[in-house]
């Protein structure tokens, strides 16, 4: 498993996590920002465990985002 | 009897990208404002941004100081941004902020639907007269591109008269133009070089500066390297417009834009100053080489990466700045917070949290609501003691000519060396 974490108020909307999976982000029609689809909100970051099958789109995901508000860690 | 022409000075606009800096500008005698919300703005990285729920604030605060407050809006807006373009514009409205600066044709399409005032962004690149033409069934006042020379800027002041090309308010459209401030080696920030190395796109406002950056040459047949040295190759100087002021206010132009929401309070504060007394002193017929002296070293002393001219007086190359940062002469140092004024006595109390601080030292604060005051301290007392100087840790008072608040940050002013 995978642990993804977003720091989404800093998101500025940009659309590259999109991209790398629309599966996985969406963005918001409410404020613009990127949502972490499944993700739990902790004091300003959202988290999800995704299956490790994602690792590549996240990893395109995180490297394209230009506020580095993405990261993953694995978990097994 | 003479005929009376009504003169409509210039106006002056000035950056706003935090309260420190929207009561600076106040201050400093700004005629309007331009700032920015959310992420659909030309500094989305910037830490300053203002959020939506700052509009009525923002709004207040220009009308109780009888300023203009303009909006910007000016990124590239792509399908997934319509609907919060619409939230804020909806909100502009509601607020009573005066215009919002557009380049992208969503943005002024919905302004003008919902009724709210639109300005042409620089970002739109207008160069011609029928490019303005074109434009003004949407906006009243446009900002020119920056690459313009003024004998261009004239002309299309003068068709703009002579077309009587008016805006949808039914006045004459109005030219704008940048007065001071950074430039960027892009035609008007049209830049992809930050998407390029970072996957961060400089019309959406998230620039990394690659221009500011020292780079190298490479023979790539031998790779023998050399280092651009003297020259920021792509970093452009910073323009200055005052000592040429006279010369843009007789091409026409009507508003004349300070840049710089990225900057802080104090910048504001000088520039949006010198910038005012330079343009009552055309008006007031006492414009001189020495006062353009004197505005020219005051400039100096805040942030600039050297200054030139821009293209306005007919170059067509531009000029390179040859450090990596600013060239202040003057910097700015962290010694504490406010804490508490006496209002009769017009005493500050001060709390020193950094550095040590003399009596002959030149002194700024700082705060959202007292925007910047600028002193020399005469006299200082430590635990109420009469004191020549006071180290971290002390509560000293000196005298301030206006209210000073617990909000506020006092710094010391430095020479850089």
């Amino acid at each position: 498993m995978i642990r993804v974490v977003q720091h989404r108020h800093k998101c500025i909307g940009c659309n590259a996590c999109v991209e790398a999976d629309k599966y996985r982000w969406r963005i918001s029609k409410k404020d613009g920002k990127s949502t972490l689809i499944g993700g739990v909100e902790k004091k300003g970051w959202f988290s999800v465990l995704v299956d490790n099958d994602e690792q590549a789109a996240l990893e395109a995901a995180k490297q394209h985002c230009p506020v580095n508000i993405i990261r993953y860690e694995q978990l097994d | 009897m003479p005929k009376i022409v009504k003169v409509n000075k210039m106006e002056l606009m000035a950056p706003a990208g935090s309260y420190e800096a929207l009561a600076a500008a106040v201050k400093a005698g700004a005629n309007s404002v331009y700032f920015g919300v959310e992420q659909l703005n030309m500094r989305t990285k910037s830490t300053h941004n203002f959020t939506m729920e700052d509009l009525p604030e923002i709004a207040r605060v220009c009308k109780e100081n009888g300023l203009k407050s303009y909006l910007t809006l000016n990124t590239i807006v792509y399908d997934h941004d319509v609907s919060l373009m619409k939230r804020i514009l909806d909100e502009t409205k509601a607020s009573g902020i005066t215009a919002v600066i557009a380049s992208d044709h969503a943005v002024m399409n919905y302004a003008k639907k919902i009724g709210v005032t639109v300005h042409i962004s620089t970002q739109a690149n207008i160069t011609n007269i029928d490019t303005v033409e074109f434009y003004s069934a949407y906006a009243d006042v446009m900002v020119m591109a920056r690459e313009l020379s003024l004998l261009q800027v004239e002309a299309i002041n003068k068709e703009i008269a002579r077309r009587e090309v008016t805006g949808p308010s039914g006045k004459l459209v109005r030219t704008e133009v940048f007065g001071h401030g950074a430039l960027c080696m892009a035609v008007s920030g049209k830049c992809y070089l930050s998407l390029h190395s970072h996957f961060s796109s400089a019309n959406r406002g998230a620039c990394v500066q690659n221009c500011r950056k020292p780079y190298v040459v490479m023979d790539k047949d031998e790779g023998t390297q050399f280092e651009i040295d003297n020259e920021y190759i792509m970093s452009a100087a910073d323009l200055c417009t005052i000592d040429f002021l006279d010369k843009v206010i007789a091409a026409g132009v009507s508003v004349l834009k300070i840049e710089g929401r990225g900057r802080a309070a104090d910048y504001v504060f000088t520039t949006t100053q010198c910038y005012r007394e330079a343009i009552d002193a055309y008006y007031d017929g006492n414009f001189s080489s020495e006062k353009v002296a004197d505005w020219k070293d005051r400039l100096s002393t805040v942030f600039n990466r050297g200054f030139w001219d821009g293209y306005y007086l007919g170059r067509k190359m531009g000029e390179w700045s040859d450090e990596p940062g600013s060239k202040a002469t003057k910097r700015k140092v962290y010694i504490g917070k406010g804490m508490k004024y006496y209002e009769n006595a017009g005493i500050g109390e001060f709390l020193i949290e950094a550095q040590n601080v003399k009596v002959g030292d030149e002194l700024i604060i700082t705060g959202p609501t007292t925007g910047v005051v600028e002193l020399h301290l005469g006299s200082l007392r430590v635990d109420d003691e009469p004191a020549e100087g006071a180290k971290r840790g002390a509560t000293i008072t000196f005298p301030v000519n206006e209210k000073i608040r617990p909000s506020d940050k006092l710094y010391k002013l430095v020479p850089v060396e």
